[in-house]
């Protein structure tokens, strides 16, 4: 239960790592003495072809390289800035009303925008000649139950349905959908709705308490064929609300991502709280700034989304603009009970594939079995470990039965 | 700072195998003492004695299944599942079910040796619960009927009297006396098919039992007891044979009773929506048959025997589960089902000859 509204952007130093899970090359530009400004280039980081900037949210010398674990729980050199506090801004290029796809698209990969959204079916930001759809999720709903904020979309809800006007400009969009929950409050509907009334923006609901993956579904009813892992190639640009406003700053500011929301929930801290953090804060001086965790043995630290996010053995890792939530609380185990074959999982799988079979069919070690049931479909959505009354962890067992057949 | 990393902190969901295990143990319960109760209230001869029968037997199953189990978990030097009450409901449901499904004139040794059977040959040789590939309960029911049937014997069902029925002789059921259970009834279990409906309309609610397996199963055998009924009891404009004949079906012998607490059992039965229909059909079909066609006036045991026997096959069949192939499904279903509903009606009144010119026309 989120009790208080918080702000931590001034940290003394900021840790910026300079690769990621998919980035994994990089190629340093600056070195250790030189003093950068807030979105100077610090670091180039390639995934095959692309490229994508690693850019200083704060202005100030660099102290050193470090190796750290980032937010995936992987060993990354992090550059290590100090804050001078000055916040000065190294300018970009600003745009006024009319912007074509080119430019949009540029900014976005000149800014690093690209990756702003990981947990569950969320794409980057990339774009390719089948685009068509661009999906933005307004319910900030981290499934189940984080709900990041609502103050912030009351804030900046003109921001936000610009930011969605360039995402369907940066996607040639035939159709752009905003997915809102049923349970938001009238303020935020009505701030939204006021923004987006004028733009040609399909407005869904989605009722959140019932945990379906509705959105798949949606999607899947929008291209009308089969979905596969990653929506960019079916033409779909999938992304949250947040990234509406990353976008907007970066086209009309020509200003990075510098802060981001975090979500800081659990029981194992006293306060939980959304933070307005700059990116490059270490985890823990938050939860210092929070009073520190509570008195409990058995903690499990998870970031992002519970039914796809990823669980660290560690709370020493900075605030990237990928961290939308990170959850503190005593592990409470619940004992894993045998299968009882009733099917739940096969029922609600989005992607139309059966893991009860899947597990069955690894368990058994049968290759052939395994390749027939369209493993490779899996979108990894969590959603049978979700439903499983014996609690089975269902996900693992197909993900290990993708990795099988490869 | 070390932390755990396990699944994650996912607390909403509140369904758990172990909570739809103590469901269907409050609802085997309650229908056991209600039985127990119709049984002393009803005008059979003797209601007292077959009452107090009834809940003896029931008592011994359950005692004697977790006597089973408890031994096995000795003879395996792991005893901690019995820690507390969680680890016996299972072991109870099934020894209730094994009580449930025989009649009350069943001598004690026959029960005891059906459970031991049940449980032991059914259930824990494959592995315990959550492994066995047939319902422990039929396996103990049927090795009673099979070893038992002169000491099993129950004579004048209304099943029976319907199949006597077709033979000349004439019967009249009081419809009031069926809803309550007031009948000679070929196990403990078939009683009241109001507390019946009860009890399935709460599992199903609960989540114990599929919509889909049950459902499917109690509309087939609508249908094909209507066909049959239709073929062989209309006699122009005059519905009323037709009507006995699909209420005696439905409401009488197991169907119901298999319908809440034998068809849907999770563990022997397929586990997509596709597969679970076919299961479903397959088993009403077989049942129908053996009830129209066999010796046995009440088929069920043997038709979800059959049903687990080739959910294994079943389940391989299918590779994915969309709207296409589940619509296909229904539709296959529907012809099946009316198909052999015409086939047994007509197979019934002699008109075999018809049928292969049935199948010639539409071949």
């Amino acid at each position: 239960m989120i009790t208080e509204y918080r702000t931590y952007i001034n940290p003394s130093k900021v840790y910026i790592p300079i690769t990621d899970s998919e980035y994994k090359m990089a190629n340093v530009k600056v070195a250790v003495g030189d003093r950068v400004l807030i979105g100077e280039k610090l670091a180039e980081k390639f995934k095959g072809k692309n490229k994508s900037p690693v850019l200083s949210t704060v202005s100030g010398k660099i102290l050193e390289f470090k190796d750290m674990i980032d937010r995936y729980g992987k060993v990354v050199d992090h550059v290590v800035i100090e804050n001078d506090k000055l916040y000065e801004k190294f300018q970009h290029k600003t745009f006024e009303h009319s912007i074509t796809t080119a430019e949009v698209r540029n900014v976005i990969n000149n800014l690093g925008l690209n990756k702003i959204s990981v947990d569950g079916i969320f794409t980057n930001l990339d774009f390719n000649a089948k685009s068509k759809y661009v999906v933005v999720n307004a319910m900030f709903t981290n499934e189940p139950f984080i709900s990041t904020d609502y103050e912030f979309l009351i804030k900046h809800s003109a921001e936000m349905a610009d930011g969605i006007e360039l995402l369907s400009i940066a996607a040639n969009a035939e159709k752009t959908i905003i997915l809102v929950d049923k349970f938001m409050p009238e303020e935020a509907l009505l701030e939204l709705g006021k923004e987006i009334v004028e733009k040609d923006i399909e407005v869904i609901t989605i009722d959140s308490k019932k945990v379906n993956a509705k959105d798949y579904k949606i999607i899947k009813n929008l291209v009308n064929e089969t979905l596969s892992v990653n929506l960019v190639d079916n033409g779909v640009v999938y992304t949250e609300i947040g990234a509406a406003k990353m976008l907007h700053d970066a086209v009309r500011l020509g200003v990075p991502v510098v802060t981001r929301k975090v979500a800081i929930t659990g029981d194992a801290l006293n306060i939980n709280a959304v933070y307005e953090t700059r990116i490059g804060t270490r985890f823990t001086e938050l939860v210092e700034d929070l009073g520190g965790y509570s008195e409990i043995k058995n903690m499990n630290l998870h970031i992002g989304s519970f039914l796809t996010g990823i669980q660290l053995d560690s709370d020493d890792f900075a605030i990237t603009q990928t961290v939308d939530s990170v959850n503190v609380a005593e592990y409470r185990g619940v004992d894993e009970d045998v299968c009882i074959k009733c099917g739940d999982c096969n029922d609600i799988c989005p992607a139309g594939i059966l893991p009860q079979n899947i597990m069955d069919a690894e368990l058994r070690s049968v290759n052939s079995r395994i390749v027939e049931l369209n493993t490779d479909e899996c979108v990894e959505c969590g959603l049978c470990t979700y439903v499983c009354p014996s609690k089975i962890n269902v996900l693992e067992w197909v993900r290990r039965a993708k990795r099988r057949v490869g | 700072m070390n932390f755990i990393t396990k699944k994650a902190p996912i607390v909403n969901n509140s369904q758990r195998s172990f909570k739809r295990a103590f469901t269907l143990h409050f609802a085997i319960i309650a229908t056991s003492i209600v039985t127990v109760v119709l049984k002393a209230l009803s005008s059979l001869e003797n209601p007292g004695e077959l009452a107090v029968r009834a809940f003896f037997m029931i008592v011994v199953g359950a005692l004697v299944s977790v006597l089973v189990e408890l031994a096995y978990a000795y003879s395996e030097k792991d005893i901690t599942k019995f820690k507390n009450y969680k680890g016996y409901v299972i072991p109870i449901n099934t020894g209730i079910l094994i009580a449930l499904l025989l009649p009350s004139i069943t001598p004690i040794y026959v029960l005891i040796l059906a459970v031991v059977v049940g449980v032991y040959a059914g259930k824990l040789v494959f592995g315990g619960y959550g492994y066995y590939i047939f319902n422990p309960v039929l396996v103990g029911v049927i090795f009673a009927q099979l070893s038992f049937g002169t000491q099993l014997a129950v004579f004048d069902t209304p099943l029976q009297l319907l199949k006597e029925a077709l033979n000349g002789a004439t019967t009249n059921f009081n419809i009031l006396d069926l809803f309550v259970g007031n009948y000679e009834a070929v196990a403990i279990g078939s009683t009241s098919v109001i507390l019946l409906s009860i009890v399935f309309i709460y599992l199903l609610v609960s989540k114990v039992i599929d919509y889909r397996i049950s459902g499917t199963f109690l509309i087939s055998v609508f249908i094909i007891s209507f066909g049959i009924g239709v073929i062989n009891y209309y006699v122009s404009g005059d519905f009323s044979g037709v009507f006995d004949y699909v209420l005696v079906n439905m409401i009488t012998g197991l169907t119901f009773f298999g319908a809440a607490f034998l068809i849907s059992e999770t563990v022997s039965s397929p586990t997509s929506r596709e597969t679970k229909i076919v299961y479903a059909v397959v088993v009403a079909v077989l049942m129908m048959t053996v009830r129209v066609l066999g010796d046995n006036a009440e088929g069920l045991v043997f038709a979800i025997l059959f049903g687990n026997m080739i959910t294994p096959f079943i389940n391989r069949t299918v590779k994915r589960s969309n709207k296409k192939t589940l619509i296909k499904t229904v539709v296959i279903s529907l012809v099946f089902v009316i198909f052999t509903s015409i086939a047994l009606g007509m197979i019934l009144q002699g008109r075999v000859e018809e049928i292969y010119a049935l199948v010639g026309g539409v071949l």
